[in-house]
């Protein structure tokens, strides 16, 4: 196995001199190709900045971060955007699903925007689909599918790329504890079956309890890693609540 | 502070406003400049019945006016009530911290006079050049010279137009206040957030609808086209019921149609954003339907008016000098209450130098016109039975032809010839049975057609073309024949100026006892169709932009209101990756679409209607159809790409905030 994804000592600061506020403060960690991993931590403890310089939408100040053998804070901001385009795949919390296209159509529309071949399209939206358990709803629009469907509908959007590296930034965050169920089961079997690399960040222990590995950030610093090692699903769970209490304040999130 | 903050305001959204100002300068500049006519003599020298009808131009231009200013007005209030639906949340803002209803209201007062004013004067300054150069252009219709340069100002125009104007302004704030004063404080911050009820469209229905939609045009083509604009009432009111209806159901099931269409092609469909930039346009015109239609219904009336209109003055101008082939006509006939029989004839010249004008000093023709009984039912078969030619000796047309220096034609013994100046449809029946050789049958004897015997001479001053169709025989033939009147053609001597006036005074309006006459010289033919021309132009040209500054505001409004609600969407293909050159090109493309979709239809109707209309105009002799069409479509295509820029760089500003915003904060840090 080979690391998708290495970051080293990554530093973001906002503000300016007088004012300093510092978000990160110095993150190292490495995700394996086809490894789930689960980012928790406070809100204000860094994780959505760390997501975000990830995913190339905002930029470090200090230290690298290397996707699929790429420095990405070395790029320019042309290629970040192609780079983006091509290796990194996307799920948000409010699904971001065109409401004027069928599941079918915003599935596709990840393949068009990259010049895809049109005759290879068909089958591969098909296969995603099928793969996320939507298939009987391709035809149907945003607004005649229930929240669980539409995220599985963006999943499949951000799979069907085949990205280097999933990102996911609270895909449950929106949906009833059932939805969220199905969905992350879906995730599982995309890392599976397809070997596919997820990183989601979450601040829901559940969700988080279905991940290979989970990072804890406190204060923009890695507090704590928890690996799932031969651990069932139960006390898997119960470890990351001890962890989450230990972070403190972010109890009476977990439902 | 309010000002401060309402010059900001202007400041930050230009662009917001540029469709707005560019709607009001527009109307104030159309607006002042055809309402300066009158004053557009101090550059001209021009006589009296030409000043005459100057103001009888000014006096009609300034009844439309009245309907202009409504319409203009609609349009001010109409894009007002955009800019003020964009800015809720930010008024909302205004009150949340604090500020009193009125205080809001007072920054909305100060915009609006900003902007108002502004484009009041840059409309105004617009318009003051437009009327230098009118000017020009109206001397050149009336035929009046051109004087001395000066500077033309109308005070009463520029008046007129900051009194109308400034009335639309204050309607457009009294709404704006009003809208503030009634909003709710959380509809005013959650105005964005408002979901559309997004619906589909079915494509099966749409297809069959789109059929029918065809065959409505189709069939209101056809009727057109075959019947004329002069064809019954009844038929008119069915071609345009049928084509608005056919219209309408167009736009209805384009949207569903055409996805359908393009879905079917899966290459296409599935090609970059296409997907996107069809539903978005589907999604569009299924809701839009109605406004599209207005829309296209307007380019429709814009591009006939202007182009019809400025062909029917150019051709009357042309046919103005091909209809005078000498200075003076003056006939003599049977007046309506006596029966003709009972007309034996006058002696023109007798009664010219009776009445102290001699045609002698110059040149001249006296001819005589004959009826006959029944002469036209001689003709072969097929020919338009109920009109009826006036006949003339063959020496009279030759001296008629001498006159204009056209060299004589012949006849032998049993033969005629026709001269018609116009090949009229109404002639049509006639001119077709001569050429198949049809025989005329006049005092016993049965004529054969001439070979070559069809000419399209212009045989008298005459203020309508095809006044006359002429059949030529040989002298002996009509000397027992009624007479219908006489005539007396007449030519200046050359350098006579007081000729004219002496002519005119002597013969207009004069007739012996019993009789009918008539006088009309080539001068007075001029000033009267000069002034005909002009009006006919310039109302065209007045309603024509009008209107079609109507549709493309409306349009372009359309389409930047959509904007607003685009961002999310547009926001959304930016996450998933969309490079930003591909993000532009498929606002362009929707744009480009939403306003060629209404403007194809509009083009094809007009196409339609200028042709059914150049065969009514042809009665006035033949329009130059496409010279002027020319013209005016070169005209259009500014003003409606002007909107369309316009419309584009608004969108793509709107499209682009949000994300620009949030880009300059990275960069800044």
């Amino acid at each position: 196995m080979s690391s998708i994804l290495q970051a080293q000592n990554v530093e973001k600061y906002y503000g300016n001199k007088g004012n300093l506020t510092r978000a990160l403060a110095g993150v190292s960690f490495s995700v394996e190709e086809g490894e789930y991993v689960g980012v928790m931590g406070a809100s204000g403890s860094g994780k959505t900045t760390l997501l975000n310089c990830i995913s190339t939408i905002d930029t470090v100040t200090a230290g690298h971060i290397h996707i699929d053998g790429r420095d990405i804070t070395e790029m320019g901001r042309k290629s970040l955007a192609s780079f983006r385009r091509e290796k990194l795949g996307f799920i948000f919390q409010d699904f971001n699903l065109l409401d004027t296209l069928t599941a079918y159509e915003n599935i596709a529309l990840a393949l068009t925007i990259r010049k895809r071949p049109p005759r290879e399209i068909n089958a591969r939206v098909k296969e995603a689909a099928e793969m996320l358990g939507i298939s009987d709803v391709l035809r149907r629009y945003p607004y005649q599918m229930s929240g669980g469907q539409k995220q599985r509908v963006a999943g499949a959007r951000a799979l069907i790329t085949n990205p280097a590296l999933i990102l996911a930034d609270e895909p449950t965050g929106a949906l009833d504890s059932k939805s969220a169920r199905a969905l992350l089961e879906s995730f599982r079997r995309l890392v599976r079956e397809k070997k596919a690399t997820i990183l989601m960040v979450t601040h829901d222990a559940f969700a988080a309890g279905h991940c290979d590995r989970i990072l804890f950030i406190r204060d923009g610093r890695l507090f704590h890693q928890l690996p799932r090692g031969r651990d069932t699903g139960k006390q898997f769970f119960d470890k990351i609540i001890e962890v989450v209490s230990l972070l403190g304040g972010e109890t009476n999130d977990v439902n | 502070m309010s000002i401060r903050l309402a010059l900001g305001n202007v400041r930050k959204s230009l662009r917001d406003y540029l469709i707005y100002f560019m709607t009001l300068s527009f109307g104030v500049c159309i607006f002042y400049a055809f309402n300066s006519i009158d004053s557009q003599q101090a550059v001209m020298e021009m006589t009296g019945s030409q000043m005459a009808a100057l103001r009888l131009i000014s006096r009609i231009m300034n009844t439309f006016s009245v309907f202009v200013s409504v319409i203009l007005a609609f349009l001010i209030l109409y894009a007002n009530g955009f800019l003020i639906k964009r800015r809720k949340k930010e008024f909302g803002l205004y009150i949340i911290l604090g500020m009193e209803k009125w205080m809001t209201a007072r920054i909305l007062l100060f915009e609006t006079l900003f902007v108002g004013l502004l484009s009041l004067f840059a409309g105004l300054f617009l318009g003051v050049f437009l009327s230098q150069g009118m000017a020009v252009v109206t001397a050149r219709l009336l035929g009046a010279g051109i004087g001395s340069f000066s500077f033309v100002f109308s005070f009463s125009a520029l008046v007129k137009t900051m009194g109308y104007f400034g009335l639309a302004f204050v309607l457009a704030l009294l709404f704006n206040i009003e809208m503030v004063r009634r909003q709710k404080l959380i509809d005013l911050l959650y105005a964005a957030k408002k979901n559309e009820s997004f619906k589909p469209p079915r494509p099966g229905l749409s297809i069959l609808i789109f059929i029918l939609s065809l065959c409505c045009i189709g069939l209101s083509y056809k009727l057109i086209l075959n019947n004329g604009l002069i064809s019954s009432q009844g038929i008119l009111t069915v071609c345009t019921v049928l084509g608005g209806a056919g219209t309408f159901l167009f736009f209805f099931s384009l949207s569903g149609f055409f996805l359908k269409l393009v879905q079917q092609n899966r290459g296409l469909y599935l090609k970059g954003l296409n997907m996107f930039v069809l539903r978005q346009i589907a999604g569009k015109i299924n809701t839009a339907y109605v406004t599209m239609t207005l829309v296209c219904l307007m380019l429709f009336v814009s591009i006939c008016t202007l182009s019809s209109g400025m062909g029917l003055a150019d051709a009357l101008a042309a046919e103005l000098r091909g209809n005078t082939p000498f200075d003076a006509t003056f006939f003599v006939r049977a007046s309506d209450e006596s029966p003709e029989s009972a007309y034996a004839g006058v002696d023109l010249l007798a009664i010219a130098r009776e009445r102290g004008f001699d045609p002698g000093e110059g040149t001249y023709a006296a001819v005589r016109a004959y009826a006959a009984d029944s002469p036209v039912a001689l003709l072969a078969e097929g020919a338009e039975k109920t009109v009826y030619p006036e006949f003339m000796k063959l020496s009279d047309f030759n001296k008629v032809l001498e006159l204009q220096g056209i060299d004589p034609i012949f006849l032998g013994a049993d033969e005629y010839a026709l001269n018609s100046g116009v090949r009229n449809e109404r002639w049509q029946g006639m001119l077709a049975a001569y050429e198949e050789g049809g025989a005329l049958e006049l005092a016993g004897k049965r004529l054969r057609a001439a070979a070559d015997g069809l000419y399209a001479y212009t045989t008298e001053v005459s203020s309508i073309k095809d006044y006359t169709i002429v059949a030529v025989v040989p002298d002996e033939l009509l000397s027992d024949a009624p007479i219908k009147r006489d005539i007396l053609h007449m030519n200046y001597p050359p350098g006579d100026g007081d000729c004219e006036k002496r002519c005119v005074s002597a013969l207009l309006g004069f007739a012996p006892e019993g009789f009918e006459g008539s006088l009309e010289t080539k001068a007075r033919m001029m000033e009267y169709s000069h002034s005909t021309t002009t009006t006919i132009a310039y109302l065209a040209i007045y309603l024509g932009v009008v209107s079609l500054l109507m549709a493309a505001t409306v349009l372009a409004i359309g389409q930047l209101s959509e904007a607003g609600d685009n961002v999310d969407r547009y926001g959304l293909l930016r996450k998933i990756g969309v490079e930003d050159r591909m993000i532009d090109t498929a606002l362009f493309a929707q744009i480009l679409i939403c306003f060629g979709v209404p403007a194809l239809p509009a083009l094809a109707h007009a196409a339609v209607g200028i042709r059914a209309a150049s065969k009514f105009v042809d009665i006035f002799g033949e329009m130059n159809i496409l010279g002027s069409s020319l013209v005016a479509a070169f005209g259009i295509v500014v003003i409606y790409c002007a909107y369309f820029f316009a419309t584009y760089a608004g969108s793509k500003r709107i499209v682009n905030k949000e994300y620009a915003h949030q880009r300059r904060i990275m960069e800044n840090e």
